[in-house]
């Protein structure tokens, strides 16, 4: 039995960032992670997949380079070569942060960690080897896992993959069915395509990407050439690598596959830890916390996708942060605030948003001045995409204060820009604030200074 | 012609008033002794009568606006008369004060006021007076601040653009909404829940809108509320009870406070109050209190030790001739100490007369605010609660304050050396040790206990 300040339970973007924040103030953090750390983001998420996009883009932009006067011939791909980079960039950024930890002198134990109850958290290793270990805080960040859906065929079929799966498969497909028009399922459709599969996006809803604006939803989708999106389909079995679906309009129709991706969402880990024995409250979504990330249990927290939130690892982030602020005894206003978070959608195009969509803002009930402009209204935007190239971005504001609301992007560098926006309207900024702002020219952003002058 | 009501003169030293409540909406009708606004200064709060019947034609200054005395506050008249016409022609040409009763001044363009510019403090509210700087209230407005809420660092206490600054500096401040806001008219906390700790729009105090649908509390709701997430409501504290947290702290502050408990025999007390009601009123006895006499009883005492009937201001000690003797009084705005001048030259009857018009006049808020200051000494009864022994807080710069405690029945030897139960009236005499040691602080408690054990001796002398 061992004393820390905290034990943090996961070493994905929620737990190594509340354990460097804990471990720069000083706290004595102790970090249990079996698995590798950097959680499902690092190795198997957003930056396995960036980094294969980000080959994916080279190849595709090479191809269109003729118009823009660059002409490649002979140009390939090699998948083993882009596994291989992946690998490398994975691998050292994990050194990244087993070094980070160590310099704010947390230890990581590789270990899979159960909560005993508040305070209290056994680690047993993998030789089987158990410790006890006791803090004053605990963290919960034990993350999520792909959601396999009781559909026939399903399970132990060697062609039906999850986003882990897919990453690495030796070869390309040739075709790929994805299940599910979710960011993952869109991320992973705009990869494939570009890289010459055929792909078949089968989504049961009536547009893909749920959260986003119904304005700019259909022009990303519309954007992402290559794949084929069936929308209001309901899949009822998979045969081998054949996804069987009615259509909305009740007929039955298959999509004949290499590989199925199953992208139906990410469930939050509360299974396997103790969570239920230790008495902590379970909602629908994952762990129940507050604000402060409290759980019902004294001496607490959860973090990250486990509390079903927002799962995202940027959210994560934040939550850690507001975490260690409370474990900290920092101040109280320090909360998380679900608001003016970012998202982003790393299709070919991107999409990314903040705030509020015009669905939301209107089943709040609020009135809203809006404007919507296409990214040709930037000249950066042009000479780098064309005058064809599809982008958009639209600025919700109060109609009644004026403060703005929600900012929606499609196109090019919309992943890089939304901060600015986050910014923005968690400075509860009005339109006429933001008027005053000055952007950078020539950029795609200005795209956003121009839709906030163009609501009246 | 229409009749300009203006704010009404409080006193000699009060130069402007907070109007706190408008009490009648425009086109309503209004008698002449109604009250039609309650306004505070800040020592007090009064209600203004609309002096004529009419229909309340126009409200020139909102609700919190710090206007000053004799500047016009409303216009009543008929319905359907022109408001500007009559405060155009009841108003003086510039440079004078404005007087409601000039009923033929030339009118002057400059002179016609309208809403807008009455809001603001008229240039006539000099810098001596409380309030609030043009400069800090245009800054106040552009960062949605309170300026009336803040402690005031120039002249006279009033705020000036300086007060504004360290507000700005010392608060995370308010979003750009939020600072709208309340610019037109919203309440903010002091912090919010916004980017660090700024105050947002979520911060702002709730209007009735915002608290009325589905807000019966889910089981998640109550949850909440286990982990530390109470509702609550926050208003800033003003008028008053702002004048009163900010002596007290100064008051707690700026001295060395020392209490020092005793008690004084009490049967005397009881038996002479006893029989002055039994007198009747034809005695004119009858209403003296148990507390009158011991305001008698320390009116008489007090002077006998000029060190404690003084002030102490920067460094220098002002001993008075005379008690003035401040009475602390509860009322429903709060704490109020009004002043019985020259108490040490008062009768007990005068006494007890005194302090049930000034404890009538708090209680009513009309007291006026030349009645609230001058103490040189100040009594705080709480006996009547059944307090036996407290720590009362100086009236600073005063450096003492005599508590009265309840009568409770104490033990004392009797003649034949039995136990006997004796009534006991506990006194608290709080002292700045700063110029009172110790041991005279205990003899003018022995002074006063002695006075009180022996107040028939006292009103005989």
């Amino acid at each position: 039995m061992s004393a820390y300040d905290v034990i943090i339970l996961g070493g994905g973007p929620g737990g190594y960032l509340a354990a460097e924040r804990l471990g720069h103030a000083g706290k004595k953090v102790l970090l249990v992670e079996s698995g590798e750390l950097g959680g499902t983001c690092l190795n198997v998420g957003c930056v396995p997949t960036k980094t294969l996009l980000n080959s994916a883009k080279l190849y595709a932009h090479a191809k269109e380079g003729s118009k823009f006067g660059v002409t490649a011939t002979g140009l390939s791909y090699d998948w083993a070569a882009m596994q291989a980079w992946k690998k490398e960039v994975v691998e050292k950024l994990r050194g990244a942060i087993a070094l980070t930890e160590k310099k704010l002198g947390v230890e990581v134990l590789a270990a899979r960690g159960r909560l005993l109850g508040p305070g209290k958290v056994e680690a047993r290793d993998a030789a089987g080897t158990s410790t006890v270990h006791e803090a004053p805080a605990v963290v919960i960040a034990t993350g999520s896992t792909p959601i396999m859906p009781p559909i026939p065929g399903c399970r132990d079929n060697p062609k039906v993959l999850d986003s882990t799966g897919l990453l690495s498969v030796a070869d390309v497909p040739k075709k790929l069915c994805v299940i599910g028009g979710g960011v993952i399922g869109v991320e992973f459709a705009g990869l494939f395509a570009a890289l010459g599969s055929e792909v078949e996006v089968v989504e049961m809803m009536d547009e893909i990407i749920p959260f986003m604006d119904k304005e700019q939803a259909p022009v990303m989708r519309r954007a992402m050439k290559g794949v084929a999106f069936r929308l209001g389909c309901k899949v009822e079995r998979i045969e081998g690598g054949t996804v069987f679906y009615r259509t909305k309009e009740g007929a039955e129709a298959s999509c004949a596959a290499d590989l199925v991706l199953m992208a139906v969402g990410r469930r939050a880990n509360v299974e396997g830890w103790g969570a239920k024995e230790a008495g902590l409250d379970l909602g629908p979504k994952g762990l129940v916390v507050d604000e402060r990330m409290r759980t019902n249990l004294p001496g607490v927290w959860a973090v990250g996708d486990v509390n079903g939130r927002s799962q995202l690892a940027h959210s994560a982030y934040r939550m850690a942060e507001v975490a260690a602020n409370d474990i900290l005894g920092g101040p109280d206003s320090n909360r998380m605030r679900y608001a003016a978070l970012p998202w982003v959608v790393y299709g070919l195009p991107e999409a990314a948003g903040v705030g509020l969509t015009e669905q939301e803002a209107a089943a709040k009930g609020l009135a809203v001045k809006k404007a919507a402009l296409p990214l040709r209204v930037s000249g950066r935007f042009c000479a780098e995409n064309g005058f064809a190239a599809p982008g958009s971005v639209k600025v919700l504001a109060d109609a009644a204060d004026g403060r703005v609301l929600g900012i929606h992007l499609v196109g090019a560098y919309a992943s890089e820009m939304i901060w600015g926006a986050a910014a923005l309207i968690e400075q509860e900024l009005r339109v006429a604030d933001a008027k005053e702002i000055v952007f950078p020219h020539p950029t795609v952003c200005e795209a956003i200074r121009e839709a906030i002058w163009a609501i009246d | 012609m229409a009749h300009v009501l203006i704010m009404p003169r409080q006193g000699n030293t009060v130069e402007s008033c907070v109007i706190v409540r408008w009490k009648a909406a425009e086109g309503q009708g209004v008698g002449a002794d109604e009250g039609l606004c309650e306004v505070e200064t800040d020592k007090a709060s009064f209600e203004v009568p609309a002096g004529e019947a009419g229909v309340l034609l126009k409200i020139l200054h909102p609700e919190g606006d710090d206007v000053p005395v004799l500047a016009p506050i409303a216009v009543i008249g008929k319905a359907g008369e022109d408001w500007a016409a009559a405060l155009k022609a009841a108003t003086a040409p510039a440079g004078e004060a404005p007087r409601a009763a000039a009923p033929s001044a030339a009118p002057g363009p400059s002179a016609a006021p309208n809403a807008s510019a009455a809001s603001r403090p008229a240039p006539a509210a000099s810098g001596s007076a409380p309030g609030v700087s043009p400069r800090a209230r245009a800054l106040a407005a552009r960062e949605g601040i309170d300026a009336s809420a803040l402690a005031g660092t120039g002249p006279g206490g009033r705020v000036i653009e300086r007060d504004l600054r360290a507000a700005l500096a010392a608060g995370p401040g308010l979003t750009a909404a939020a600072r709208a806001a309340v610019a037109s008219g919203a309440s903010a906390p002091r912090s919010g829940s916004a980017l660090g700790g700024r105050v947002g729009i979520a911060d702002l105090a709730a209007g009735p809108a915002a608290a009325a649908p589905g807000a019966a509390p889910g089981r998640e709701d109550t949850r909440r509320e286990a982990l530390g997430q109470e509702r609550f409501a926050e208003t800033p504290l003003k008028s008053i009870r702002r004048i009163i947290a900010e002596r007290m702290r100064a008051s707690l502050a700026g001295t060395a406070q020392l209490t020092f408990n005793g008690s004084a025999k009490a049967a005397r007390i009881l038996e002479l109050r006893a029989r002055f009601k039994a007198a009747g009123p034809e005695s004119g006895l009858a209403e003296v209190t148990i507390g009158d006499l011991v305001l008698f009883a320390v009116a008489r005492t007090i002077p006998k030790f000029p060190s404690v009937n003084a002030h102490l201001v920067e460094g220098k000690l002002r001993v008075f001739e005379r008690l003035h003797l401040g009475l602390a009084v509860d009322t429903p705005r709060g704490l109020m100490v009004p002043v019985i001048r020259n108490a040490d030259l008062l009768s007990l009857r005068e006494l007890s007369a005194e302090a049930k018009r000034l404890a009538a006049a708090c209680a009513a808020g009309n007291v006026s605010p030349d009645e609230l200051s001058g103490a040189t000494f100040t009594v705080s009864n709480l006996g009547a609660f059944g307090v036996e022994s407290f720590t009362p807080v100086l009236n600073a710069p005063e450096v003492g304050i005599l508590g009265v405690d309840a009568i409770v029945n104490g033990v004392a030897a009797g003649p034949d050396g039995r136990p006997l139960l004796e009534p006991r009236m506990g006194l608290s005499l709080t002292v700045d040790h700063q110029i009172v040691d110790g041991a005279p602080a205990a003899r003018i408690l022995k002074a006063v206990a002695d006075a009180i054990a022996d107040i028939d001796l006292l009103l005989l002398k």
